[in-house]
Formats: structure tokens, sequence, C-alpha cells
């Protein structure tokens, strides 16, 4: 808390950042929520922590909606993120199967759907190679729901819009506690270049 | 002079007429950002937070001047209580307004964003960092705040571990983007 004096030097009773995070999401029971509201209002210290907070969060939220992400997500994401208006490119892939895919300048989304049976999986890694079989990434331990049915990759747009014409092939791995890996399926990408511009990078 | 005065002070000087507009521009500088936190979070609109700003401001230091602030040692208090009354008439009577805030908001007003002053670079290179997991549930909590037990659903995650992973990621994100000596 502070002096009562508007400074933001020091608060004996600072809020937990779990809490400030919490409560910035609008995840407080009411009666924390408002307590949590009042403590601010008489403690500048607590209130420039939510502050940078809110920043990393406005920052994180333009870095998600920006597709720049590598990551795994869920259906529901995908189906949320046509619905308000962006536009996801899509592509479905069956295990061993090849798709032709390519990215326009004005695609928001870039995501992969992986059919694979994930049953009795406990853990589940992503990994991609090159054509010539050397390894470009790496995604360990991904999340996944077991009745699913797929796993949903987002590929960064930034660099799948600079990328060359170039093959890839991505691997689902189940991974049990020994570390043995079994093989869940193997998909293989045939991108093609439709952006012009520079050429972009040779692997 | 008015600075270091507390809150209590501050209202009284203003109830009784002394050096009225520098406590009040003090009173304004005090409790602005604390309002715009407040506006920020219940509004979700930088826009309609500035607004708020303005109301709230508007009706402290007309209360203030009447002397409608019985106890002057409750000033911060007053202030959230009016918050509180204001977002509700606001979600009352504009709700249509604050839709078209929500969409247009950020376009319509040049807006100062924290969030600009962040090095979106590294932000990135930090995000990269995080477990798959912590950055599937960033993602998703952030992209347009999803909740904990729809992410938890959709991710095969319980919503008591969503809550975890999100703090554990927020903790690594804060360090990794501190300033580095």
């Amino acid at each position: 808390m502070t002096d009562n004096l508007g400074t933001a030097a020091t608060c004996d009773t600072p809020v937990d950042p779990a809490v400030l995070a919490d409560y910035w999401l609008a995840l407080l029971p009411a009666a924390e929520e408002a307590a949590v509201e009042a403590h601010l209002f008489e403690c500048d210290a607590c209130g420039a922590r939510l502050q940078s907070l809110v920043d990393l969060a406005e920052a994180l939220r333009a870095l998600a909606r920006s597709g720049a992400l590598r990551v795994v997500l869920p259906e529901q994401f995908v189906r949320h993120a046509a619905e308000t208006g962006r536009r996801v490119r899509q592509y479905d892939f069956e295990p061993g199967q090849t798709v032709p895919c390519t990215i326009s300048a004005d695609d928001d989304l870039l995501v992969a759907r992986l059919a694979a049976d994930l049953g009795g999986a406990e853990r589940v890694d992503l990994i991609f190679h090159d054509a010539q079989g050397v390894e470009r990434g790496r995604l360990t331990d991904i999340p996944f729901r077991t009745g699913a049915g797929h796993v949903i990759f987002q590929e960064s747009v930034t660099f799948a819009k600079a990328a060359p014409s170039s093959r890839m092939v991505a691997s689902l791995l189940a991974v049990d506690a020994n570390g043995e890996a079994r093989l869940l399926g193997e998909y293989f990408f045939e991108h093609t270049r439709t952006i012009p511009g520079p050429p972009g990078w040779e692997w | 002079m008015f600075v270091g005065m507390s809150d209590a002070a501050l209202a009284r000087r203003i109830a009784d007429g002394r050096g009225e507009a520098e406590a009040e521009a003090e009173v304004c500088r005090r409790m602005g950002p604390r309002i715009r936190l407040y506006g920020l979070r219940h509004l979700r609109s930088a826009a309609a937070a500035d607004d708020l700003v303005q109301q709230v401001l508007l009706k402290t230091i007309e209360a203030l001047r009447a002397g409608r602030l019985r106890d002057a040692m409750k000033l911060a208090p007053f202030v959230l209580g009016t918050c509180r009354m204001t977002v509700l008439d606001v979600r009352r009577s504009r709700q249509r307004q604050e839709q078209l805030l929500e969409e247009f908001g950020r376009e319509l007003i040049p807006v100062q964003s924290g969030a600009a002053r962040l090095d979106g670079e590294r932000l990135a290179r930090c995000v990269g960092a995080l477990r798959e997991r912590e950055r599937s549930v960033v993602v998703m909590t952030y992209y347009d705040e999803i909740s904990a037990i729809e992410a938890g659903r959709s991710l095969g995650i319980s919503e008591a571990n969503v809550r975890v992973i999100r703090h554990r990621a927020l903790k690594q994100l804060r360090a990794c983007m501190e300033p580095t000596a």
C-alpha cells in the first residue's frame, strides 16, 4: 500500500502477480475482485504493476492475432477465428498424404489439420524435416485431446509468406514414459510460393 | 505543494475553496490512471476508458466542490464507487455505443498504448521459448480472452492446470521481457 500520497514507490502488501493477471481476465470471484479494486485505488505501485501486465496482455493479443507464431491449437480456436472475420487458410492431411499448399498475402492464419489416432498416447511430439531429411523444428509434448482424431498446427504466416517453394515433412510421434517413440503419422507439404517478391532462402 | 498532500487534505482544500485549482489538478493526476485501469478492465476499450476518466473526474470534482464527500479520508473509495456506478450506467444506456467503441474505438481515437512500448520481436522470441502447452494456452487466452474452461476443454487440459500453465508462462514472459543490464 502507498502512503496515500499517490506515489508509486512501494507497497507493503503487493497483490500477487497471478491474482492481478486473473483480475485482468475477469477470473476472480466477486468479493476478491472488489478487494483487489479497493487496493488498486489506494496503491499506485500495484496499479503500475497491473499496467505493465495490461501492456503485456495487449502485446500478446497483437502477437497471437498476427498469426506469426508456430503453435498447436484446437478446432474451437480455428472456428472462432474464421467466424470473427479472420481469413484462415486450412489444409487437411491424412497420414501419409501429400498436400499441395500455398499462402496468399491476405491470409491471416495458416493451419494444418493432421489426422491421427491419438488413443493411448501419453506424450505427442511434432517434428519437421526438410526434403533432405534434416530436422527443421520440433514441438515437444504438444497439447492434444485423446478423442480429437487430429492435431491442428498453426504455421507462422510470416515464415510461410517468405518461404520458397519447398517440400516439408511433418511427423507426429507418441512418446512413452521410457522415451520410446511410436510414429502416429507423416504428412507431406508441397509448398508453392505464390507471393511475388524476393525468392526467399534455399535450404 | 499539493503533490505530497494526502487525499484527505486535498479533499478538504477543495471543499474549503483554498488553492482549489491546483488541488483539483492533483486529484485528477492522482486518480486519472487508476480510473483508466478500472475502465480498461471493465469496458475493454481504451476509448471508453478515457471517457470514463473524464466522467468520473467531473463527478468527483463536483462532489468535492459541493462538500458532498462527508468523510474526506474516503476519497479513493468514493472514486471507485463512482467508477462502478458510471460503468453500470454506461452498460445500461450505451450498449450500442459501447459495441461501436469496442469495434472501432482503436481506429477512431488515437490512443497511446503501452503495448506499443514493448519490443514485439523480443516478445515473439520469448513466446517462442515457452513450452508447447504454455504457448497454446497463452495464444488461446489472449487472442480473444477465451476462458480457462473453454481453453482447457479444447486442449485436453484441466481448468486448474490451464491456470497453473498460464501463470507459469506469464512469469517466464515477464522475466524474459525485463531489460537486461
